[in-house]
C-alpha cells in the first residue's frame, strides 16, 4: 500500500494535477461529430481500460469479495460452496475470543485464539522493534556513510543487494547459518556463549529475535539508502553554514539533517509498517512460523489454517481481519502522520 | 515485505537535486568513521552470503566438522552437479518467463488504462481510477484463499500462466497510479500538434506518449520483474507438480525440503539461485534506486 | 535502451511463452514412442508420475530407493508402452507439503505414497483416490487383513507394502554399559533405565520433536494405554473425545517429560535426516533408545559407512514393547502400529494398478524383505524376514489384543495435525494435557 494521495499531490516532473481533455475542437465541427466522436471515445477508452479493468476486477476485486463472502462460512474449500454452512460472524469471533458456542469456546481458544493473538503479537512486535531498533540503526548508518569516502558508490550498492533476493531463498541461507550445529553456533561458541538452549529458531524466547535478526539483515539496506537518497537532498550550504556558526558535526546532523528528511523517514516507516503485517514468505520457509508458532505471523497463520488445515471459513476471516488492520493503520498514518509532509508540499506548489 | 505494490515512485529520472559540489576527498577522523561503518556493514550484508557460496564448495563432512572455516580442498562436485542437471535450469527458465511476461503485462496493460484515465475526460473516469486505486489495499497475502481457488475453477494449475495471470492483476493498481501522472505531464500542446498533423489518439498513444513515458515504465517494469522473480506463495500453491515446473525460489525450497542433510548441496542450489537476481540487480542498481527513492523522496 | 528493453522483452515473452505452452501443459510430456512389435493393437503410450518417501540416508545409500528403481525398471521392460517418472521426495516434505498441495491443485502424481487411515478416508472422500477394489481383487485377497487400513466404507483405495508395530529399539552395548540388564516392561522399569543411562553420562532417548509426530508417537502409546478399546475406535469416527482417559494420556506424557528422559534441544532435532536426527543420533550411539516404527531398521543402516558397520549396528540392535503403564483401561497387550502403501490418483491411467498390483506382488515383497530389510504386509513374504528384532516385532504384533494405526493417521491430517501440534507443545513447555484435546475437539468442529 501507498501514500497514494502523497503522489498525485505530487505529481509527475511536469507536476499538478492537470485534468486533461481532448483537443478543442471548433464550434461546429465539434457538434457535427459529437456522435460519432463519443462512440470512438468510449471504444478507445474500452480498448484501453478494457483489459486492465477485466483483469483487476476478475482476480483482484472478486477474490477480495470472496474472502469476505467465505469468511461467513464453514468450508473446506474442497466440497462445493454450495454445501458450506453459513455460520455469521462465528470465525471471526472464534479468532477474536473463541466463539460463541459455549460447547466448544475452551477448544477454539487454545486451538484459534491464543495463536491469533499470538501471531498479532509477532506482527505488531515487528512494527515495534523496526522503528526501535531498524529506524535509529539505519539512521546512524546513514548520517555516518553520508559523506564522500573512497568505494562509496560500491558500499551503497551492496548494502540494497538483499532487498532484491528472495525472501525464501535469504530464509534457506539463514537457515543453514543457524542450524544447531553449524556457523552461528560455531561463531558463538569460540567467543564462550552458547546457542540458545531450545536451538536459534526453536527456543521459545529467542526464536523470534533470531527472525527479527534476519528480517532487518534483508531490509536494514533499504532504509539505509532511502535515507542516504534523502540527505542527499539536503543543501550542502545549509549543513556548512551550520557548522560555521559552531555546531558539532553531530548537532548538525540531528537539528537539520534528520528533521530536512523526516518525509522520507516516515514514508519507509509507513511502508515497513504495512510489510510487516503482511510477512509470509520469510516466516514461512523458516520452518512455518516454529514448531510452536513462537515466531508465527497472521499471514502465516492463515496459511496454516485456511489451507493447511482446509478451514476457508477461518483463514478468510483472518485476511479479512489483516486486511481490515492494514486499512485502519493506513488511513490512520495517512490522516496524522503523513498530513504535514502533504500539507507542506501542497503548499511549495510541487 | 515491500513488494512491488508498496512503493510508489514518481521517476525524477536524471534529477538530482543535490547541490553537492565535486569536493576532494577529506581523510580525516568522519571519513575514517565512514569507512569503518562502511566495512562493517559490508561484512554483514556480503558474509552471509559468502559464507553460502564458499559452504557449496565443501563435502558434507567437511561441513560438519569445521562449519566456520574454508573449504579445504575445494569440491567441484556440488556445484557441478547442480549445473549438469535439468532441474535448475528449467525453474531458471520457469522464473524468466514469468518474470517478463508478468512485466510486459503490467507496464503494458497498465500504462494503457492509464491513458484514458490521465488525458481523457469522461463520465466514470474518476471511479474508474479510485476503483484501481483501492487495489493497493488488497496485497496478495489477503486474497490468496479465494484467488488460489479461483485459479484452480480456470483450471489454470500448474501452468506458468496461472501464475502470470494474477500476477499481472495485482500489479495493475501500483502501475495505473504511478503511471497516470507520468502521461498527464506530457504537454497538451505534443498531443494538440499530432491531432492536427492527424494522428489518432491510438497513435498518439503508442508513437509519442510511450516513449516519452519510458522512465516511468521502466521502473514500475523493474519493480514488477523483481515482484514476481521473488514470488513464493502463489507458486507454492499452485505449482505443485515435479520440480522442474517449479520457478526458482519454490525450487530451492523444494531442494531444501528433500536434501535436507545435504546441507553443502543446499547451499550450491540457493547460491546458484541467487545470482540471478543479484546480476540483475547489479546491472540496473540505478534504476531501482532512483526509482524507490524518487516517490520517497517525494 | 529502454525501449530496446521493452521491445527484446516481448520477443523474449513471446519466444519463451511459445516454448513452456509446448512444454509446460500439464503433465504428460515425453512418452516413448515403442510399438509392440506384436502386430494387433499397440496400447496407447502412458507416463506414471511416482512419488515416493525413500532418499539416500547418510551413507550416500537407498536400499528401498535402489529398489523401487529396479521395480519400475522391470515393470517398463515388460510393458513398454508405460513409462514411469519417479521422483523421491523426503518424507516430511512429502507428506506435509507436497501431497497435500498437489492433491488440492488438481495437478497429481499418479500413484504416491499413502498411510491410510483417516488421512485416505479424507483423500477419499475429496474425490481424490482410485477405488481399487473390483481391479485389484485378488491382491486384495492376497494380502489379507493388512489392508484394512487403506479401506474406506469398504472399499480399497490404496494397498500396503510394509505394516508393523511399534516399540522401542535400543543399543545393547550403551545398556551394558549403563548396567541395565533386562529390557524394561513397564514404565517403572524405564525409568529406572533412564536414570542409570543419566548417571552413565549417557542421553537416555532421542526423540525428533522438530518433525512433530516422532514426539507424538509417546502420547499415542499412553493414550492406547488410557483409553478403553472401544473409546479408541470409535473416536476415528466420531471425534468424540469427552472420555477422561484422552487428558490421562497427556498428564502421564507429561510426567514423563518431567524425568527428563530425552536429548537436550529436542524441538529442534529431526527424525531422519541427517546424524544429528533421532534416527542419527542412535545410529552413532549418541542415544540409547528411540520410540520408533519397523521401518527404522533399514532407516538406522542409512547412516553406517561400510558393510562391516553395517553388522555391527544390526548386531548392537535389540527391540522391545512400548513399557506397560500402570493401569489404564487399555488393553495392555495392544499395540500401536502403522505402515505404508501407496495409492492412485482418481484420474491416473489403468495402468497405475496394475503397476500398484505388481509392487505388492510376493516376489516383489520378499525382495523387500530380503533386499531392504524391511516387513513386508503379504503373508506369502513373511518368511523372508530373517531379522530377529523384526520377527520380535512381527510377534508382538500377531500376540496383540489389536493394533491401533498411528493416531495421526487414524484422525486425518486436521484433527491428526491439530492434535500433534498440542503434543508438541506439552514437549515445548507451552502446552498441556487439555490443550492436546481442546486442539483435537477445534479441529473435528471444524472438519
Amino acid at each position: 500500500m501507498t501514500t497514494m494521495e502523497t503522489s498525485g499531490k505530487k505529481g509527475g516532473p511536469v507536476g499538478g494535477d492537470t485534468s486533461s481533455a481532448g483537443p478543442r475542437l471548433s464550434g461546429p465541427e465539434q457538434i457535427q461529430h459529437h456522435k460519432s466522436d463519443t462512440v470512438r471515445k468510449w471504444g478507445e477508452v474500452g480498448l484501453f481500460v478494457g483489459p486492465a479493468l477485466v483483469l483487476f476486477l476478475t482476480f483482484v476485486v472478486f477474490p477480495v469479495a470472496s474472502a469476505a463472502r467465505y469468511s461467513l462460512y464453514k468450508w473446506n474449500g474442497i466440497k462445493q460452496f454450495s454445501e458450506a454452512e453459513f455460520i455469521g460472524f462465528e470465525n471471526y469471533a472464534r479468532a477474536l475470543w473463541g466463539g460463541n458456542d459455549p460447547a466448544t469456546k475452551d477448544a477454539f481458544l487454545t486451538a484459534y485464539t491464543e495463536p491469533f493473538w499470538q501471531a498479532l503479537s509477532h506482527n505488531f512486535a515487528i512494527i515495534a522493534l523496526s522503528m526501535a531498533i531498524q529506524l535509529p540503526l539505519a539512521l546512524i548508518v546513514a548520517l555516518t556513510l553520508n559523506r564522500q569516502f573512497p568505494g562509496r558508490s560500491l558500499v551503497r550498492v551492496i548494502i540494497f543487494a538483499p532487498y532484491v533476493l528472495s525472501e525464501v531463498i535469504a530464509g534457506v541461507m539463514w537457515l543453514i547459518i543457524f542450524d544447531p550445529n553449524g556457523f552461528a553456533t560455531a561463531v558463538v561458541q569460540k567467543i564462550g556463549l552458547s546457542m540458545p538452549s531450545g536451538g536459534w529458531f526453536e527456543d521459545q524466547t529467542w526464536g523470534f529475535w533470531t527472525v527479527f535478526f534476519i528480517v532487518t539483515w534483508k531490509y536494514l539496506g533499504l532504509a539505509i539508502i532511502l535515507f542516504l537518497a534523502g540527505l542527499a537532498g539536503v543543501p550542502q550550504e545549509l549543513q556548512e553554514a551550520a557548522s560555521i556558526d559552531g555546531a558539532s558535526w553531530w548537532q548538525v546532523q540531528w537539528r537539520i539533517n534528520v528533521p530536512l528528511i523526516g518525509p522520507t523517514i516516515r514514508v519507509w516507516a509507513f511502508l515497513s509498517i504495512i510489510g510487516s503485517i503482511q510477512l509470509f514468505d520469510m516466516v514461512w520457509v523458516l520452518n512455518r512460523g516454529g514448531t510452536t508458532g513462537q515466531y508465527a505471523t497472521i499471514a502465516s497463520f492463515m496459511m496454516q489454517v485456511g489451507y493447511f488445515r482446509k478451514d476457508v471459513g477461518f483463514g478468510s476471516a483472518v485476511a479479512v481481519i489483516m486486511f481490515l488492520i492494514s486499512l485502519g493503520i493506513a488511513l490512520a498514518y495517512m490522516a496524522f502522520v503523513l498530513r504535514r509532509d502533504n500539507a507542506a508540499a501542497g503548499e511549495k506548489g510541487r | 515485505m515491500i513488494t512491488m505494490a508498496t512503493v510508489d515512485t514518481v521517476a525524477t529520472g536524471e534529477t538530482r537535486t543535490s547541490t553537492k559540489l565535486r569536493k576532494p576527498v577529506q581523510l580525516d577522523a568522519g571519513t575514517w568513521l565512514s569507512i569503518v561503518v562502511a566495512v562493517v556493514a559490508v561484512a554483514l550484508t556480503l558474509g552471509p552470503i559468502l559464507y553460502l557460496i564458499l559452504g557449496g564448495f565443501k563435502t558434507q563432512q567437511q561441513l560438519t566438522a569445521d562449519p566456520v572455516g574454508l573449504p579445504s580442498p575445494w569440491v567441484l562436485q556440488n556445484y557441478g552437479d547442480i549445473v549438469s542437471q535439468p532441474v535448475f535450469w528449467k525453474q531458471l527458465l520457469n522464473s524468466t518467463f514469468v518474470a517478463v511476461a508478468t512485466t510486459a503485462g503490467v507496464v503494458l496493460f497498465g500504462t494503457m488504462a492509464a491513458y484514458p484515465l490521465a488525458r481523457y475526460r469522461f463520465r466514470g473516469r474518476d471511479a474508474i481510477f479510485v476503483v484501481f486505486t483501492t487495489g493497493l489495499m488488497f496485497p496478495l497475502t489477503v486474497a490468496i484463499l479465494p484467488l488460489y481457488l479461483l485459479i484452480r475453477d480456470f483450471g489454470l494449475v500448474g501452468n506458468l500462466w496461472g501464475l502470470v495471470i494474477p500476477q499481472i492483476a495485482f500489479g495493475l493498481a501500483l502501475t495505473i497510479i504511478i503511471m497516470r501522472p507520468f502521461l498527464q505531464s506530457i504537454p497538451k500542446e505534443l498531443e494538440e500538434a499530432a491531432f492536427v498533423d492527424g494522428i489518432t489518439r491510438v497513435g498518439f498513444f503508442w508513437r509519442i506518449l510511450l516513449p516519452l513515458a519510458r522512465p516511468g515504465m521502466v521502473t514500475v517494469g523493474v519493480l514488477a520483474f523483481i515482484g514476481s522473480w521473488n514470488a513464493y506463495l502463489l507458486p507454492l500453491l499452485l505449482l505443485t507438480g515435479k520440480a522442474d515446473g517449479m520457478t526458482l525460489p519454490l525450487g530451492v525450497t523444494q531442494f531444501q525440503g528433500q536434501y535436507a542433510s545435504a546441507t553443502t548441496s543446499i547451499m550450491a542450489y540457493t547460491s546458484l539461485s541467487m545470482i540471478p537476481a543479484l546480476v540483475f540487480f547489479l546491472l540496473l542498481e540505478r534504476r531501482i534506486v532512483d526509482g524507490l527513492t524518487g516517490a520517497v523522496k517525494g | 535502451m529502454a525501449n530496446m528493453r521493452r521491445a527484446s522483452a516481448f520477443a523474449a515473452a513471446a519466444a519463451t511463452s511459445a516454448l513452456l505452452l509446448a512444454a509446460c501443459s500439464n503433465s504428460t510430456a515425453e512418452t516413448p514412442a515403442t510399438s509392440g512389435g506384436n502386430g494387433g493393437d499397440t496400447p496407447e503410450p502412458v507416463t506414471i508420475t511416482w512419488w515416493h518417501n525413500s532418499v539416500a540416508g547418510d551413507n550416500g545409500e537407498n536400499p528401498l530407493g535402489d529398489l523401487w528403481q529396479s521395480v519400475a525398471d522391470e515393470y517398463m521392460a515388460a510393458n513398454p508402452h508405460v513409462t514411469i517418472e519417479i521422483e523421491a521426495i523426503q518424507n516430511e516434505d512429502l507428506q506435509r507439503t507436497r501431497i497435500p498441495t498437489a492433491l488440492q491443485s488438481g495437478d497429481a502424481p499418479d500413484l504416491f505414497q499413502q498411510w491410510g487411515g483417516g488421512e485416505l478416508a479424507a483423500q477419499v472422500e475429496a474425490g481424490y483416490l482410485m477405488d481399487l477394489s473390483d481391479v485389484l481383487s485378488a491382491d486384495i485377497a492376497r494380502l489379507g487383513g493388512g489392508v484394512a487400513p487403506w479401506q474406506h466404507q469398504g472399499k480399497t483405495y490404496g494397498l500396503p507394502f510394509q505394516f508393523g508395530v511399534e516399540g522401542i529399539w535400543y543399543r545393547k552395548s550403551l545398556f551394558e554399559q549403563a548396567g541395565i540388564t533386562e529390557e524394561p516392561s513397564t514404565m517403572d522399569e524405564l525409568n529406572a533405565a533412564v536414570q542409570k543411562l543419566k548417571d552413565a553420562g549417557i542421553v537416555p532417548i532421542a526423540v525428533g520433536a522438530g518433525d512433530k509426530w516422532p514426539a507424538a508417537h509417546w502420547w499415542y502409546n499412553f493414550a492406547l494405554r488410557s483409553c478403553s478399546k472401544d473409546v479408541m475406535q470409535a473416536a476415528g469416527t466420531t471425534f468424540d473425545f469427552s472420555d477422561p482417559c484422552w487428558i490421562d494420556a497427556g498428564e502421564q506424557l507429561e510426567a514423563f517429560l518431567a524425568t527428563e528422559p530425552f536429548q537436550p534441544n529436542f524441538t529442534s532435532t529431526a527424525a531422519q535426516q541427517g546424524a544429528t536426527s533421532s534416527a542419527g543420533m542412535l545410529a552413532t550411539g549418541a542415544a540409547a533408545m528411540e520410540l520408533m516404527g519397523h521401518w527404522n531398521i533399514f532407516v538406522l543402516e542409512g547412516f553406517a559407512a561400510d558393510d562391516a558397520a553395517k553388522a555391527e549396528l544390526k548386531a548392537d540392535l535389540g527391540w522391545f514393547p512400548m513399557p506397560a503403564t500402570n493401569g489404564g483401561a487399555g488393553d495392555p497387550t495392544a499395540a500401536l502400529g502403522g505402515g505404508d502403501g501407496f495409492s492412485c490418483y482418481v484420474d491416473a491411467p489403468k495402468e497405475c494398478a496394475d503397476f500398484l498390483a505388481y509392487i505388492v506382488s510376493d516376489e516383489v515383497q520378499k525382495r523387500f524383505a530380503v533386499e531392504v530389510g524391511g516387513l513386508p504386509v503379504a503373508p506369502g513374504a513373511a518368511s523372508s524376514v530373517t531379522n530377529e528384532n523384526l520377527q520380535e516385532l512381527a510377534a508382538v504384533a500377531g500376540a496383540a489384543g489389536y493394533v491401533q494405526l498411528w493416531l495421526d493417521t487414524t484422525f486425518g491430517p486436521n484433527v491428526g495435525g491439530a492434535m500433534n501440534d498440542g503434543i508438541v507443545a506439552i514437549f515445548a513447555g507451552t502446552g498441556n494435557a487439555k490443550g492436546v484435546v481442546d486442539l483435537m475437539v477445534a479441529a473435528a468442529a471444524t472438519e
